[in-house]
């Protein structure tokens, strides 16, 4: 399991243990983590399940694909550690990983 | 737990010519008796925003019913079931990723962004031959708008677009399940296919309309390379021009029909762009032409009713966003609402519209240069409904207006002659 922390934006954790294999945003939508709507279920078509991943974590995290980076124009407020969750694979290696999600899903 | 076939369920018919005038008080009705379920021909339909949005995001418990479509038209082995078969809305398996990976990076929000010159130069062009008139049937003008936009992207001359006109108009009918219905739909099947295979066969052949690369060069370079097959990629293009035709073309004149209403907004859109964006999803929440089907694959157990494998669910995402448990003061049309619900017009879960920023994009350049040039438009003449189920829209808007010049940066983008 990986211990995943995300941070709603008006600072209220949740600490979820994440099975190795699924994503990150299926490890908030499947926990009931509010703030990620996930509304095309993981096909990186929707740009609604945007995070910011804290800058220590980026190198393990890796960066946004190019598909991710041109759906990502869409998202409220995207900044260089913006990412779409469902396209982060959890691994035993991001035990520890701490995301923060943005004001809306929405711009 | 109880199965649905226990329940005391209000009934809606969902096909009939009454309910297509006014979905949302039959709804508001049914949900007097029956928070979310209701029974319809063929199953069950969803009539609660919350269900309808939590049932469509549980792809791995329910399928395209196209099947059940299919069986009701006694289509069997006709050209329209191919089509209908091989579309990448009925495709429910690693095979649905593989096709919508293709096309996915041209349907981006910065892919759709791109093209926006183009729509603003495609509708200044409808807008020159259509304006003029000072009074016409807003659907018809309308439905040479987005058609006209996907020839462009994908290279085809608009010249086209007349003569596939009646058969974007039978497919988008596809889905009323009158048998009799048919040789129409084969015979817009022939028409289609025999224009995307000419279309084809000149880009293989090298003559080309656009001088840079349009989307149909990635399609055929995914057929060439084994990532599509022929079948795939024909019904991709079908799809993409009846995707990019009907719906596109409803909401328009959707839209148009609340401007009516609404006078002091539809000013403000001739001003202000982006204040369209708000118009735009305002209609898409106050109604749009989708109702999405599925079959259920396993027995299903929501909110404590058991629904059996194979039954058919209606999920009707174009009205969902007037449910009041959702939308406070639903009824009231206000492009500025703050809400935390978002309307779910164009689906959600894995079939989620695939040209959903494409769509947006040309509503609002459409809407923006229509409102600078289409002044005080009136309603003159009475106007009907398509069917609710498939792609619900206004039959016919006959509107008179007050014609304005093109504005200058528009004729100068129509004179750019960079783009066909």
């Amino acid at each position: 399991m990986a211990k995943i922390t995300y941070v709603e934006f008006n600072g209220t954790k949740h600490v979820i243990d994440v099975q190795p294999g699924m994503t990150v945003m299926e490890g908030a939508v499947k926990n009931n983590v509010p703030g990620i709507d996930a509304e095309c279920g993981g096909a990186c078509a929707c740009a609604t399940c945007h995070v910011y991943v804290e800058p220590s974590w980026k190198a393990k995290t890796g960066e946004q694909g190019e598909l991710e980076a041109s759906m990502l124009d869409i998202a409220n407020n995207p900044q260089p550690n913006s990412r779409l969750s469902c396209q982060i694979r959890v691994t035993e290696e991001l035990d520890g990983l701490v995301v923060n999600l943005p004001q809306s899903q929405h711009s | 737990m109880r199965p649905v076939t226990e329940l005391s369920l209000p009934y809606l018919a969902i096909g009939s010519p009454e309910f297509a005038r006014d979905p949302v008080s039959q709804f508001d009705t049914a949900r007097a008796l029956h928070p979310w379920l209701a029974k319809t021909d063929y199953g069950y339909v969803i009539t609660e925003y919350a269900a309808i949005k939590d049932l469509l995001g549980l792809d791995a418990q329910m399928r395209p019913p196209h099947e059940v479509f299919i069986d009701a038209m006694n289509a069997r082995g006709s050209r329209w079931e191919r089509f209908q078969m091989e579309s990448v809305l009925a495709i429910h398996n690693a095979d649905h990723k593989r096709i919508r990976d293709v096309v996915a990076p041209m349907f981006t929000p910065r892919a759709a962004n791109q093209h926006r010159a183009l729509m603003r130069q495609v509708i200044s062009r409808v807008l020159d031959e259509w304006s003029p008139k000072g009074h016409f049937d807003f659907e018809e003008f309308a439905s040479y708008f987005p058609i006209t936009v996907m020839c462009s992207l994908l290279g085809a001359p608009p010249s086209i677009v007349p003569g596939l006109r009646s058969s974007l108009e039978a497919l988008g009918l596809s889905f009323n399940m009158i048998p009799g219905f048919l040789p129409q739909l084969e015979k817009a099947c022939e028409v289609l296919e025999d224009a995307l295979a000419s279309l084809i066969a000149d880009r293989r052949a090298g003559r080309r309309l656009n001088a840079g690369a349009d989307l149909l060069d990635p399609l055929l370079e995914a057929r060439d390379s084994g990532g599509l097959s022929e079948g795939e990629l024909q019904s991709l293009l079908i799809f993409l021009f009846v995707a990019g035709y009907d719906t596109s073309k409803n909401v328009l004149t959707f839209i148009m029909h609340d401007m009516l209403q609404h006078p002091e907004i539809y000013a403000r859109c001739a001003e202000d762009l982006a204040y369209c964006r708000k118009v735009v999803e305002e209609s898409m929440r106050y109604r749009s032409p989708g109702t999405s089907a599925r079959l259920t694959d396993v027995d299903l157990v929501y909110r404590d009713v058991m629904i059996p494998k194979n039954t058919m669910l209606f999920l009707p995402n174009g009205i969902a966003g007037r449910d009041p448990s959702a939308f406070p003061d639903p009824e009231k049309y206000d492009p500025d609402r703050q809400q935390t619900n978002r309307h779910i017009g164009f689906g959600r879960g894995m079939h989620l519209c695939l040209g959903q920023f494409i769509a947006r994009a040309q509503l609002e350049e459409g809407l923006h240069q229509i409102a600078r040039r289409i002044k005080s438009p009136r309603l003159a003449g009475t106007y009907g409904y398509r069917p609710f189920p498939g792609v619900w829209g206004i039959k016919g808007l006959p509107i008179e207006f007050t014609p304005a010049p093109r504005p200058a940066e528009a004729a100068a983008l129509v004179e750019d002659g960079s783009v066909a």
